[in-house]
């Protein structure tokens, strides 16, 4: 067993920011999709109280959109797909 | 229609037998939907673009080959779910001798047929061109003149149908 401590490496931390930092998911108001069925989707899908899918609802509803989730590129994808297949109008983007 | 709660997440229906042909037919528009290849306001509803951003072109291939046929298949299921739903229901008669078809669908029924029906309800949408200022079904004349009364009247009843389930699926979730 040795002490010798480990040769740390400083991270870069501009190359840091610009690969970590999250996308997001924005869900659009959509005049069809019930609001019920919204709040179901959300809760289903992202596993949201009833209070937090009630809310992310009401903001598509009244703002024509909301952040719903973000993470990696890669997790956005996924839960854009999700969404879509729930028939929901939603995209992701990279804030700059 | 007429329904009663058979358990957590499970609700029996009871359709008339005009409901039923509506809910056979709706199956195979949808497919024609789904797979049709000229430009469709409704086909690009049921699939939108992930990105907003024209330089994630690269991405979008991506989803167009990777994603979209899954997707697609999805739905496929969900179409031939609900066919097989309707063809495994039972047919009951009522002393007025009308046909009336009773299913009983639990959390997995209702999470295919939910599917089905709204990308039906979103595809009259687009059809019919609402909007939220004409989302108001009481402003509606459902007149028998009007070419466009057999796809509100269908839309109409498809939002009380998808109420309903939406409803019984909702029991099931945390408050």
């Amino acid at each position: 067993m040795t002490t010798a401590p480990l040769e740390v490496q400083e991270p870069d931390v501009d190359d840091v920011t610009v690969t970590d930092k999250p996308w997001i998911v924005v869900v659009w108001n959509d005049p069809v999709n019930l609001m019920s069925y919204v709040v179901y989707v959300f809760q289903k899908l992202f596993g949201y109280s009833r209070e937090k899918a009630t809310k992310l609802m009401l903001e598509v509803h009244h703002d024509g959109r909301s952040v719903v989730s973000d993470g990696p590129r890669e997790k956005c994808e996924g839960d854009v797909a999700r969404l879509h297949a729930h028939g929901l109008w939603a995209t992701m983007e990279h804030p700059a | 229609m007429f329904f009663e709660i058979a358990g957590p997440g499970t609700i029996r229906v009871t359709f008339d037998e005009v409901e039923v042909e509506l809910l056979r037919q709706i199956p195979h528009e949808l497919e024609a939907i789904y797979q049709g290849t000229d430009p469709d306001p409704a086909r690009d509803r049921l699939f939108p673009r992930p990105y907003l951003d024209p330089t994630e072109e690269e991405a979008e291939e991506q989803w167009n080959a990777l994603v979209i046929p899954e997707l697609l298949r999805e739905r496929l299921e969900g179409l031939a779910a609900v066919l097989q739903t309707l063809d495994g229901g039972t047919v009951v008669r009522t002393v007025s001798d009308l046909e009336q078809t009773e299913v009983t669908l639990g959390p997995e029924d209702l999470h295919l047929w939910l599917g089905v029906i709204n990308d039906a309800r979103l595809t009259l949408g687009s059809r019919l061109e609402i909007t939220d200022d004409t989302n108001h079904r009481e402003q509606w004349q459902l007149s028998p003149e009007d070419p466009e009364t057999p796809a509100r009247a269908a839309y109409l009843w498809l939002t009380t149908l998808q109420e309903l389930l939406v409803e019984t699926m909702l029991e099931t979730l945390p408050d």
